[in-house]
């Protein structure tokens, strides 16, 4: 009797070890992968096609039934009715119940419905994909119409699905839903990049496009840019950086009748355009950043979307005299821009701070103009004319202030913006910019840039 | 009766990650703006002497206002800047009721720390500090103005929400601390103005009431307690004989047996609770989590071969101390003094045994039905097992520091234990059923065989 109490403790223990030691290779079977139903009528397509336009998507088949097994990705199937593309199973591993899915690709040939048979697990059914005529043609369109035409051009290649993540209310909560962190969709609303295919994803960024300026560093190209940078983060740190994080959103229905507001942006860099009844009536808040400052790509060409701004900013302030640059001095250390959301409570200070503009050098109110157009001439050339034209009629109420710039003197731009918390502010009646260097966060021993471009009146216009 | 029981942790899950989520969660609904540039947080531990409070803060920070090159290596800062951070830390921390009459700031204790912020990539160092805000006689620590401007008075974006993390006269007593405000400059004036904090009114009956769900929440979410003593609890009703456990020893056998176990249990656990909750002695947690697994595992041994028959209660009793110990780990951070501490600590023993009871009365009844049934000595070995192969799992979870499968499993199993013990309730009826019938069968053949021959 001892010893079967002895074998029986030492059986627990024993048995125990084995649960733990062989945690991992539990599914060594060889069986066939089965299903008992295939609901061809549920597939989930996630993007139409289009006419003689390359195409890549995925279709999402629900079965029930599953046998748990693994399967391995299937050969291509043709389409029938409209020809040209293929579907190919992904391998997977069947659950009782889930979707298998079909990576679509391929051309098609003629506009109508494409359909693929398949066959898995012992079942088949046929699902279809829909292929429309023509890509919208945007090309005639100019301003602020063309945006309209490319960001319905957008909606067009997306699923039913998609567009109700894209297309949400124009509300106020909404329109504050901007980040200069690193959080994806889960600070912001809309569609990541990452979950567009190939061709949502350029005309996602063609209506990025339409909407800004096209020099470069300026406008699209330094969305790009940061946007691109982040790549550079996600290889040294991983984590939440990467393109595929940055978002597109409409609040209200594109249209050039009534309001609606495009976000676009992800870390570093936050877009928020409001358009009504076809003009652009604000083009803030706005958010640019960048880590590193300045890197060189696979091309070999260098990378720095934000030094012309740092560069106009230290222009500015080097044309200030000595008393200038004195009196514009503000008491304080900076960490942060002010009116970065989440910060405190990102109201405006009522007092302006610093040196009045129109108590400057005729030179050094050039400069201050040259460096307010670094942010608003990103946006497209005809809105950026009109709010420049509102800021400088504001400019000799506008005031200039600065923080730490310990090094900095007049005269010497290079001496200004070169460690951490060197900080410099723009506020007039309307317009509000902030830069400042920051330690790097992944890369801690360079200095890297934020900034934030407002507006007193016209943010979150009429919300 | 609804037993709804958790994986059981008694660590302190609270980090400076919470008040960053409560306060987003709080304000904006479903999005989180968390600042690049980290924020001191502010907990507070208020009883009826003192407000006791936390400071998490981050160096990148306070190496801008402290104007001192503490970055270089901030392992060391305490060491190296031990006295002027106290002074710095006293030039801009005031509490008081009446300005020209204010409270005593003591500065306990300080200590460095790698804090990490949401959402902003990797950790940075931050500074702990214990400092306690003691009112002048016969003031109220619930409603006080709080001047505090550390940081903030020289980095102008720089904010510090401030959090309740025990308040014991509202039964306010849990991990999970309430954000009530966030200190900052104002915009529109750019001055930081005094913070007041004012707390809703309690009362020692609140915060005994308090203690006393704290007490119940505590064995609920802590199965490896319940594990434990009904384990022990299992061959109880059963008799020894040749060192081997034989039959059902009686109902007056088994009552009398069971209460001297969970008494020993009891007293146990409530000495050294009253000890570790007055600080008396610093038992390193994840020991104590230790010898609770094995505790568990030496009762799952028992239950199959009587190891202490007769001596149960000194190893409830010995088990207790221990067990107690665990459960003093959640007073000490109350900093509770005097009548609140007393209170506290029968408030709390109290809602440990209701708790207990409910669980032994909702489960022990189905052990004597079983018990007297000849199945029970397969269900006993059977559960044993199975309770040694998760106690087998946790030690060396407790010990690695890891989840493993085992561990896993059990945490997991444990949620359902409402139906686990429908289950076994029904199990024991229907055994009970069979052995009544197995029995008659057997007493009708003897009858017939009795009246053939």
């Amino acid at each position: 009797m001892k010893r079967k109490i002895v074998l029986c403790i030492t059986s627990a223990v024993v048995m125990t070890a084995i649960f733990i030691a062989c945690k991992k290779d539990s599914s060594s079977s060889t069986t066939s992968a089965t299903v008992t139903a295939l609901t061809c009528s549920s597939a989930t397509i996630s993007a139409t096609a289009t006419l003689n336009v390359a195409y890549t998507g995925t279709a999402s088949i629900p079965y029930t039934g599953g046998n748990s097994v693994a399967y391995s990705a299937g050969s291509a199937i043709s389409s029938t009715g409209v020809t040209g593309l293929t579907a190919t199973l992904a391998a997977g591993t069947l659950s009782s119940s889930g979707s298998l899915t079909y990576n679509i690709t391929g051309t098609p040939t003629s506009s109508g419905t494409a359909s693929f048979a398949i066959t898995f697990g012992g079942q088949s059914c046929s699902f279809t994909v829909t292929v429309n005529a023509t890509a919208t043609d945007c090309s005639s369109s100019t301003g602020v119409a063309k945006v309209v035409c490319l960001a319905n051009a957008f909606l067009a290649t997306l699923s039913t699905t998609q567009q109700a993540s894209v297309v949400l209310t124009l509300n106020l909560a909404n329109a504050k839903l901007w980040s200069n962190l690193p959080c994806g969709l889960s600070c912001r609303d809309g569609l990541a990049f990452s979950s567009l295919t190939t061709a949502q994803l350029t005309a996602a960024k063609a209506v990025i496009a339409a909407a800004t300026s096209t020099t470069t560093d300026q406008g699209y190209d330094e969305f790009l840019k940061i946007n691109n940078t982040d790549s550079v983060l996600y290889a040294a740190a991983g984590g939440g950086y990467g393109p595929g994080y940055y978002v597109i959103c409409f609040l209200g229905t594109p249209s050039t009748t009534g309001k609606w507001m495009l976000q676009f942006g992800g870390h570093h860099y936050a877009g928020n355009i409001t358009f009504d009844a076809g003009s652009v009536v604000s083009i803030t808040p706005s958010h640019q950043g960048l880590e590193p400052k300045t890197w060189t790509n696979a091309n070999g060409t260098v990378i720095a979307p934000l030094a012309d701004e740092e560069t106009a900013m230290a222009n500015m302030l080097a044309s200030f005299s000595s008393t200038e640059l004195t009196s514009a001095k503000i008491s304080g250390s900076y960490s942060d821009c002010l009116m970065i959301p989440g910060s405190t409570t990102n109201t405006f200070p009522s007092t302006k701070v610093g040196i009045q503009v129109s108590s400057l050098s005729s030179t050094a109110q050039a400069n201050v103009l040259l460096a307010m157009a670094r942010w608003v001439n990103d946006l497209d050339s005809t809105s950026a004319a009109a709010f420049m034209t509102i800021y400088t009629n504001e400019l000799s109420s506008t005031y200039v202030s600065h923080a730490r710039n310990s090094s900095g003197i007049s005269g010497s731009a290079s001496s200004f913006f070169t460690t951490n918390t060197d900080y410099v502010r723009i506020d007039g009646p309307s317009i509000w910019i902030e830069f400042i260097c920051q330690t790097g966060v992944v890369y801690p021993s360079q200095i890297h840039y934020h900034s934030v471009f407002r507006d007193h009146s016209r943010d979150y216009i009429g919300l | 009766m609804i037993l709804l029981f958790k994986t059981s942790s008694r660590q302190n899950k609270w980090r400076l990650l919470f008040p960053i989520l409560l306060y987003c969660a709080a304000l904006t609904p479903g999005i989180c703006l968390a600042h690049q540039s980290p924020n001191t947080n502010m907990l507070l531990d208020v009883n009826t002497k003192m407000v006791a409070v936390e400071l998490q803060i981050p160096i990148p920070e306070l190496a801008l206002s402290f104007k001192r090159n503490i970055s270089e290596s901030p392992a060391t800062i305490v060491e190296q800047y031990g006295d002027q951070l106290k002074d710095y830390l006293k030039a801009h921390i005031h509490a008081y009721i009446n300005k020209d009459n204010p409270w005593d700031v003591e500065i306990v204790s300080m200590n460095m720390d790698k804090g990490t912020q949401v959402l902003s990539g990797p950790p940075f160092w931050e500074l702990r500090v214990h400092l306690n805000l003691l009112p002048n006689k016969n003031e109220d620590t619930r409603k006080f103005i709080l001047d505090y401007d550390v940081v903030m008075h020289e980095v102008i974006n720089h904010t510090t929400l401030v959090s309740v993390r025990n308040d014991w006269e509202n039964g306010v007593i849990t991990d999970n601390p309430v954000e009530v405000g966030v200190i900052s400059r104002d915009m529109q004036t750019m001055t930081i103005k005094p913070f007041e904090i004012n707390l809703k009114k309690g009362s020692s009956w609140k915060g005994f009431t308090g203690m006393f769900r704290l007490g119940m929440e505590h064995i609920k979410n802590g199965t490896d307690h319940l594990l434990f003593i009904i384990t022990l609890l299992l061959p109880a009703c059963l008799l020894v004989s040749n060192k081997k456990w034989t039959v059902y020893g009686g109902m007056k056998y088994s009552i009398f047996r069971l209460l001297k176990i969970i008494t020993a249990f009891t007293i146990g656990h409530s000495i050294t609770l009253l000890i570790g909750a007055l600080g008396l002695v610093k038992i390193p947690v994840q020991f104590i989590e230790i010898i609770i697994a094995v505790s568990i595992l030496v009762s799952a041994i028992h239950a199959i071969t009587p190891l202490f028959y007769g001596k149960e209660i000194f190893i409830a009793l010995g088990f207790g101390f221990i067990h107690g110990l665990a459960f003093s780990q959640t007073l000490q951070n109350l900093h509770l003094v005097s009548m609140d501490l007393a209170l506290s600590v029968l408030g709390f023993n109290l809602g440990i045994e209701a708790m207990q009871v409910a669980v032994i009365a909702a489960t022990i009844p189905w052990f004597i039905i079983m018990s007297q049934t000849r199945y029970f000595r397969i269900v006993k070995n059977v559960f044993a097992s199975l309770v040694s192969m998760a106690a087998i799992g946790w030690i060396l979870q407790r010990v690695t520091g890891n989840g493993n499968l085992v561990s896993d499993a059990t945490d997991k199993l444990l949620l359902f234990s409402p139906w686990l013990i429908l289950g076994l309730c029904l199990f024991s009826l229907t055994l009970f059923a069979l052995a009544k019938r197995t029995k008659k069968a057997v007493e009708a053949e003897n009858t017939v065989f009795l009246q053939n021959s």
